[in-house]
């Protein structure tokens, strides 16, 4: 709690943040009854929550530092957007401590101020000076504005005949622009065509690894991957875990999974990614599967299925079951499978799915599922366009049966 | 569902600061950001312009309304009790018709300034006073158009250059100091309370007929012209009339006599004093509110 500390930097103390469910007064009919309340000190106090009323941050802390991009993830109401705005000084927190030293760049709301009546032109002096651009900067940085957001020629229409696109293409450009002391970067990485997004990002990274204390929320887990040195994982306005990037996400994923049903015919128990958490595209993977079957309810027709399901749109890439392996599994008691997989996928985090079928009623898809783990690929031998695990599974510590080409879906 | 069982155990994180220490702090966030809320006034100016039929007609459309309902009014009143209606009296009601649709412009659009912005409260953070004293420029603006307007068509009716003329400034500063405390507050009452611009446009609205627009206090006879000069824009008014039209030097006193043989004042100096009374602290007051209640705009606009 230094005092005098000018270092930029993001400072979060103890912060608790009282919401309010439902409608508040808003005319004075309705307003009086509750001062009337307030006074007569039947209202609650700061600490306590009144009727309708929720926690959205409960005793939340952390810093930032020059030289850290640290990263907040968590599912949609899990408070993230509040700590944004607790930060930026928005709203204010109810209880605790939130500051933020140095001049801070926030890449929230890129066109927000943008208003649908002016220029392209207009809108980048009037939203620069809401981000808190002095007028000169934003001329001498006007040209390089226009250029990085691709609007040229439309620069001097109203920007209510731009598309969407052209829209926070400049908002995004404006605020790239900035030269912050502190960034706030909030889920605008989704901005524009493919190739502006690949553009937008690498401008963030740059600006991410100047050394400049740097927040970033998202929901796009490889991009936190990829640009934080440790993440924040919220739940329900509370921090459940702070510590490394990747470990953070395997808790946030672990969330996400159903635990094993003991009353199924196959009990899936444990999963293992013997090659690793952190692969290149094109390796292959190593999976090592243990479960055990329930004799008094197994038919003999059971399968256990691998699937790999890309983590950004939860798409299924590939699923890889048992039989086709050549693998049957034992009448009764544990067993264990390894499956091995080629990861000719983009780079990206996925997951590994297992769950248990009935051979011949594929229509009624999974009746069980199991654990599962994740793997983040890296760039590694360019992605092909099908993906193509060439998928091997054995039983036990027994040698391959079958070696086979698998075709499933597209990336 | 939640349960309150996990208390917060900090107390709160900053005393509120004092009444001068607020207004200061308001004063320091405006002129940090004045480029920010020359920028918003710009926007306002530009859109109220921008595909508009009547373009710049706008600032002198409302002014042009009001002497023409002041005329009629004179006119009726005249044609009751057998006086007339001069050119100067043109004059005058065209000046403080002026005066007027600077001060119901402001608070009409002022008054719905951050709810209107809603958007920018809820997403950016700029300290909030910028946007009501932006309103206000923004107004001043149009009212600057309509004051030239009035100085190139005022000579028509046989009003001279007065050396009282030096009074405009501080009468129109006057002006601004009321308007702006009027609208800071408004605003800020309309973004917890959404009745208040309705409120606000009824009173506007028959407004105009309590404040001597079309008429001057005198003609109210003694008790009459009392209650007017209650009206805090009265002096400014009057100040504006017999300034600019009268030639008359304000800090003199000016008395007529009422038909019934009484004396009433036409002026008295203390009058602005009395004024400054209510714009100075109004807006001070006004400020500290604003200021002490912006935290709390993001969770209610």
């Amino acid at each position: 709690m230094s005092e005098r500390d000018l270092t930029p930097g993001i400072e979060f103390e103890r912060v608790w943040k009282k919401f309010q469910r439902g409608e508040r007064h808003d005319s004075l009919r309705d307003f009086i009854p509750s001062v009337a309340r307030q006074i007569m000190g039947r209202g609650p106090t700061a600490a306590e929550l009144g009727a309708n009323q929720f926690w959205a941050l409960k005793d939340v802390s952390f810093s930032v530092k020059p030289g850290e991009v640290v990263g907040i993830i968590g599912r949609n109401g899990a408070g993230k957007s509040t700590i944004l705005k607790t930060l930026t000084r928005i709203i204010p927190p109810t209880l605790g401590r939130a500051e933020t030293r140095g001049r801070v760049g926030a890449l929230i709301e890129i066109a927000a101020g943008f208003h649908q009546d002016l220029t392209g032109k207009e809108n980048v002096f009037l939203q620069g000076a809401i981000m808190g651009m002095p007028r000169s900067l934003i001329r001498q940085r006007f040209d390089d504005i226009v250029e990085f957001s691709g609007v040229g020629p439309f620069i001097d229409t109203p920007v209510k005949r731009y598309s969407s696109g052209m829209n926070a293409r400049l908002g995004f450009a404006i605020a790239a622009h900035l030269s912050p002391d502190v960034l706030i970067i909030d889920e605008v990485l989704s901005v524009g065509d493919f190739e502006f997004q690949q553009r937008a990002f690498g401008r963030m990274k740059a600006l991410a690894q100047s050394g400049i204390p740097v927040l970033v929320v998202s929901h796009q887990l490889e991009r936190v991957a990829e640009l934080c040195t440790s993440v924040l994982l919220m739940e329900r306005g509370e921090v459940r875990f702070a510590g490394p990037t990747l470990e953070a996400i395997r808790q946030y994923l672990a969330v996400e999974q159903v635990p094993s049903d003991p009353d199924s015919p196959v009990i899936l128990e444990q999963i293992a990614l013997e090659s690793g958490e952190q692969l290149r595209s094109g390796d292959r993977a190593r999976v090592r599967l243990a479960g055990r079957v329930n004799p008094e309810r197994a038919t003999g027709k059971e399968l256990v299925v691998l699937s790999l399901r890309n983590l950004q749109d939860g798409r299924t890439l590939a699923a890889i079951t048992s039989d086709h392996g050549g693998v049957t599994l034992p009448g009764s008691g544990p067993f264990e499978l390894e499956f091995e997989l080629e990861l000719n996928v983009q780079p990206g985090l996925y997951g590994l799915d297992s769950s248990v079928r009935v051979k011949a009623q594929t229509r009624r898809g999974d009746i069980a599922a199991g654990p599962g783990a994740h793997v983040q690929v890296l760039p590694g031998r360019p992605f092909e366009g099908t993906v193509q695990p060439n998928a091997t599974v054995r039983l036990g510590a027994e040698a391959p049966v079958e070696n086979l080409p698998q075709p499933s879906g597209n990336s | 569902m939640e349960s309150s069982l996990t208390s917060p155990v900090l107390p709160a994180a900053a005393r509120t600061p004092g009444f001068l220490r607020s207004f200061a702090e308001a004063v320091r966030d405006v002129r940090q950001h004045r480029e920010l809320m020359l920028e918003f006034a710009r926007r306002d100016i530009r859109i109220r312009y921008k595909q508009a039929v009547m373009g710049f007609g706008w600032a002198i459309f409302m002014p042009i309304l009001i002497v023409l309902s002041g005329v009629m009014i004179r006119y009726a009143m005249g044609q009751a009790s057998g006086g007339g209606i001069g050119q100067t009296d043109i004059a005058a009601i065209a000046l403080k018709g002026v005066a007027w649709s600077f001060f119901a412009g402001a608070i009409t659009f002022g008054t719905q300034v951050l709810t209107a912005n809603h958007n920018l409260i809820a997403k950016v953070f700029f300290p909030r006073e910028v946007l009501p004293v932006a309103a206000v420029l923004a107004q001043t603006f149009d009212t600057g158009i309509g004051m030239v307007a009035l100085a190139l068509f005022v000579p028509f009716l046989g009003v001279g250059l007065h050396p009282t003329l030096i009074w405009l400034p501080l009468l129109l500063a006057l002006l601004w100091v009321l308007t702006a405390g009027v609208v800071i507050f408004l605003s800020c009452a309309n973004l917890f309370f959404r009745d208040v611009k309705y409120i606000v446009q009824v009173i506007l609205t028959f407004g105009i007929l309590f404040t001597p627009v079309f008429y001057e206090p005198a003609m109210m006879g003694v008790k009459g012209s009392i209650i007017m000069w209650l009206n805090p824009l009265t002096p400014i008014l009057e100040g504006l009339r017999l300034a600019v039209v009268e030639g008359h030097n304000l800090l003199l006193p000016l008395t007529t006599v009422a038909r019934d043989g009484a004396t009433v004042d036409v002026w008295r100096p203390a009058s602005l004093l009395y004024t400054a009374a209510w714009a100075v602290p109004g807006l001070l007051i006004a400020t500290v509110i604003f200021h002490r209640s912006q935290s709390a705009f993001a969770e209610n606009v």
